[in-house]
């Protein structure tokens, strides 16, 4: 089970990649949600559904790890686990009481732009839960031993996701050479020595800077009355003062990129990988649903364009994939693929760039454009079967487009872009210029190259 | 959902402190509300005059729908030179048929939105289908094609031979897949359920296209099938769609013959402590492993409950290694019922260094179990958490579906789908106590690490003098020696 975790991030960077589509027959559930915000700066969005006698609560802080401090690379996230330790009134562990113990769960991820904590439980705790997610913003109360143990277990994640599985450093790397000014280029899980160095004070500094009501949107989805929930949240939230102080933003714009930039990193991996990434346009960019619509053109599914080419046609790659990772700042396009035994990097390189300049050679087919848009159609309604799945697509809304509204019209934007929108962004983001490529070899093969 | 009974003892549970500390209403949680009670759908079935049993289960909160076909063989029947037949077999069904090539039919499938599998399992091959309601027609159409009519193509057999052997070299890059591999020998020796389901890389080299077209032609058949249909759409809808595609799919003359993966008596020899030396290792992998139970044991729900006690966030392993030691990211084990006597596994990662510190905390607290066995302030949460999980698997069709699947299989009736929160509650402490101490006796576990052997090694070696270590190059998955035969000099 992942849990508290960074991993978390990459699936929610795949679902939220893939929402949109467009089919006239299927009837596409709307999300009626109520909208209020709190005189404190508090955003309270909430969807009453009785399906089921749960309930999915969430709370969206806009903090992430590219707020993490000068030389401490991985607070962010580190601090999101540390939300789980003593807070005003709650000692350690006491949110698994509430949560776990009666059945439901609780969970947490850190993205380079927020932190969310999510919690789904009998609908019967739902003023309970509120209570405990107004108690852990209103302060935390930890002590060094609990920080000291809580940051060993961030480590030994950082061991399990980065330096245990084979491929962890490559998407590690990818990320530190596609940034060159702006914080995104740290990692969010961080660095052994950056965790080291941090202490408890940081902790505290970071939750008086960062955890505040108007810094804060809570997302509530599930069995409820309306009535009553906007109750609990004026009598548990509403109290919590806003501070008078400004909330510092990262200001760093990351330079548009120049020319090409090439690396080589090696590994403990047995078989080569190549990684190309682009900057891209940001979520809240016209011309982001056109590269979600190429994204799924280029690999959603085995009828995907880099998955014939490179896995069933050339037999190049084991795997291959392609990532829209939509930021706020600005948006990652990521094509990876780990090659084939005996298979050459050069030559998955070249047919990955070869796809991308078919598609901006000609307008994709008009039944390519459909396939692509009932696939994210389906991908979008099973995102929201559960309420914790509702709720994660409301709270990303809020906060990257600063419109919940757009999770009931996000299917038509999609819908509406062509093939000529795909063309024209497949030439307008993927230039040579604007790309950087990785190549992650066997250090086996560093060693015989040394040895020549 | 119906996840009450749980929320009315834990009522009691959670209103002491507040009744304790009542002067200051925020500094305590408030309790919680009278509790909701919901129900499961019930599953609707009917067996086909061929053999097919259908199950349907509505659910239609989603325009979406969830297919499963499922044969009742798998990974067990793949003859021991050729591990990985069976996952190859179903692999191949969705690479061509006698109407559609492999292009086509993910053309076609992910054209109407759809996705499609098929893999194997112990016990099971599955298809799996999920797709907008809206286009469930043609979508079933394609899914009694690729199950029916596949063409098992040479040319695709090659394709999917390198990917499977690409498979094998990435699974064998990471230390936890490793030390699931040798979990599996070490329990079950050369029986049935010892090998990697997806082959090695000796056997993949073995298998042929005409091994793979007999075992279609033995297993793939109606009468050894079971069809599950979830999510918006009537049991009536169904049960017609079901006769459309599948209804003229012939038994064969031939009886079906009765497998069992035949390990009541799993052939490993207990107590084998076993360290695969992986020097480059970012982190060992630490598993204690032994037999289990089989899906219709007396003791099921015994065994399950005794496992949460265990496992999940706030179960014992995690408690300790985790939470108070920060040695892992996470630890927790697994009960695994299958049809035959399947594995109990306790595992984490953790540094190199921890490596057998950790082994002896997953063994401690599985002798803990009997000697310590958990009063019912600590028994009642982890009851609950045990229904919770149950209840949301089954609020996606697909979720659903997969849990009907997995009781059609096992030979269990669909009743117990509604059964399940009741007998979970009525499990007692001395029940719990009763299965660790005869079903989980830590003498008997073995203890697997596979990491940078030098990190742990001696201190492992001052409890363990019987600990085998095997470089993870002289590492051989073919059988239940683990070492390849010219490294040992033989």
């Amino acid at each position: 089970m992942v849990r508290k975790s960074m991993r978390f991030l990459a699936m929610i960077c795949v679902l939220v990649a893939s929402q949109f589509g467009g089919v006239a027959q299927t009837r596409m559930p709307q999300m009626k949600f109520s909208d209020r915000t709190l005189a404190n700066g508090m955003r309270v969005l909430s969807v009453a559904d009785s399906s089921s006698p749960t309930v999915a609560i969430q709370v969206w802080y806009h903090v992430g790890s590219k707020d993490d401090p000068d030389k401490r690379s991985g607070f962010a996230h580190l601090f999101e686990h540390i939300m789980f330790k003593s807070t005003k009134n709650m000692k350690s562990e006491m949110m698994d009481r509430l949560t776990e113990d009666v059945g439901g769960f609780n969970n947490a991820f850190t993205a380079d732009d927020m932190t969310v904590y999510f919690e789904v439980v009998p609908s019967n705790y739902l003023e309970t839960l509120l209570w405990a997610e107004a108690d852990r913003l209103s302060g935390l109360n930890v002590d060094d031993a609990n920080f000291k143990s809580e940051r060993d277990v961030v480590k030994e994640e950082y061991r399990q996701a980065v330096l245990a599985p084979p491929y962890g450093l490559f998407q590690y790397y990818l990320q530190q050479r596609s940034f060159t000014a702006h914080p995104y280029m740290r990692p969010g899980i961080g660095s052994i020595e950056d965790l080291d160095a941090a202490l408890l004070k940081d902790v505290q500094e970071f939750h008086t800077t960062y955890y505040r009501p108007d810094n804060a949107t809570l997302v509530v989805v599930g069995d409820f009355d309306q009535k009553q929930l906007d109750g609990w949240v004026d009598k548990y939230f509403a109290p919590i003062a806003k501070p008078n102080r400004p909330l510092p933003r990262v200001s760093v714009k990351e330079p548009g990129r120049k020319a090409e930039a090439r690396f080589t990193e090696y590994g403990r991996n047995d078989l080569p990988a190549v990684g190309v990434t682009y900057l891209a346009p940001r979520k809240a960019d016209p011309d982001a649903p056109a590269v979600y619509v190429a994204d799924a053109i280029l690999s959603a599914g085995e009828s995907s364009r880099l998955y014939n080419a490179l896995v069933y046609q050339q037999q190049l790659a084991a795997e291959v994939n392609s990532n829209f990772e939509t930021r706020e700042d600005v948006s990652l396009f990521v094509l990876t693929a780990v090659l084939s035994e005996g298979k050459k990097a050069e030559d998955a390189e070249k047919s990955l760039l070869e796809e991308i300049k078919k598609l901006q050679d000609a307008p994709v087919s008009a039944a390519e454009l459909e396939k692509a848009k009932n696939q994210m159609i389906t991908d979008q309604l099973r995102q929201r079967e559960t309420s914790n799945g509702k709720a994660l697509a409301l709270g990303e809304a809020a906060l990257l487009l600063g419109d919940p509204g757009s999770v009931n019209t996000d299917l038509p934007r999609l819908q509406a872009v062509t093939a000529a929108d795909v063309q024209r962004v497949m030439k307008k983001y993927f230039t040579d210029a604007n790309r950087v490529v990785l190549y992650y070899l066997p250090e086996a093969s560093k060693a015989k190259k040394e040895g020549n | 959902m119906n996840t009450m009974k749980r929320v009315s003892l834990l009522f009691v549970l959670l209103s002491l402190p507040v009744i304790a500390l009542a002067q200051t209403p925020q500094a305590t949680p408030p309790a919680p509300a009278a509790p909701r009670s919901g129900t499961f759908p019930k599953p609707v079935e009917e067996t086909l005059p061929n053999g097919l049993r259908v199950i349907v289960i509505q659910r239609s909160e989603s325009p979406l729908v969830a297919v499963q076909l499922l044969i009742k063989n798998g990974g067990e029947v793949d003859p021991p030179e050729l591990a990985g037949l069976a996952d190859m077999t179903a692999a191949l069904l969705t690479k061509g048929t006698q109407s559609r090539d492999a292009t086509l039919i993910a053309q076609e499938i992910e054209s109407l939105g759809g996705s499609l599998d098929s893999f194997a399992r112990w016990d099971s091959s599955f298809t799996n289908l999920n797709v907008m309601s809206s286009k469930i027609g043609p979508a079933m159409e394609i899914l009694a094609d690729v199950v029916r009519r596949p063409t098992f193509k040479s040319e695709e057999v090659e394709r999917l031979r390198q990917q499977y052997l690409d498979n094998v070299t990435l699974a064998l890059g990471d230390p936890g897949s490793i030390a699931r591999f040798v979990s599996a020998r070490v329990v079950f020796g050369d029986s049935p359920y010892g090998h990697p389901i997806a082959g090695t890389a000796d056997s993949l080299t073995r298998i042929t296209a005409a091994d793979i077209v007999k075992l279609h032609s033995r297993f793939y058949r109606p009468d050894n099938a079971v069809l599950v249909i979830g999510g918006d759409i009537s049991a009536k809808d169904g049960i017609e769609l079901a006769k459309r595609y599948f209804g003229d799919w012939q038994k064969p003359g031939a009886l079906i013959e009765t497998l069992s993966a035949g390990i009541e008596k799993p052939q490993g020899s207990p107590g084998r402590v076993v360290v695969v030396d992986k020097p480059d290792a970012g982190q060992a992998a630490v598993y204690l492993v032994r037999k289990g139970i089989n899906r219709k044991d007396a003791d099921f729900y015994r065994g399950i409950v005794a496992n949460s006690v265990l496992s999940g966030y706030s179960g014992r392993l995690n408690q300790e290694i985790r939470i108070k030691r920060g040695l892992s990211y996470g630890a927790g084990s697994s009960l695994d019922a299958r049809r035959d006597v399947g594995p109990f596994t306790a595992s984490a990662q953790t540094k190199n260094e921890s490596g057998a510190v950790v082994a002896d905390l997953l063994l401690g607290e599985i002798g803990r179990l009997s000697s310590a066995p958990p009063v019912d302030a600590e028994l009642t949460p982890r009851k609950a958490v045990l229904i919770g999980n149950f209840s949301r698997n089954l609020e996606t069709a697909s979720g659903f579906v997969m849990q009907a699947g997995l009781l059609a299989v096992q030979g269990v009736g669909l009743d117990e789908i509604n059964r399940y929160i009741n007998t979970v509650q009525a499990i007692t402490t001395s029940d719990v106590q009763k299965f660790a101490g005869t079903r989980l006796d830590a003498k008997t576990s073995n203890i697997i690490i596979v990491g940078n052997a030098k990190a742990f090694l001696p201190e492992l070696q001052k409890k363990y003098p019987n600990v085998e270590v095997i470089p993870v190059t002289e590492l051989d998955l073919n059988t239940a020696l683990l070492r390849k035969k010219q490294a040992t000099g033989e």
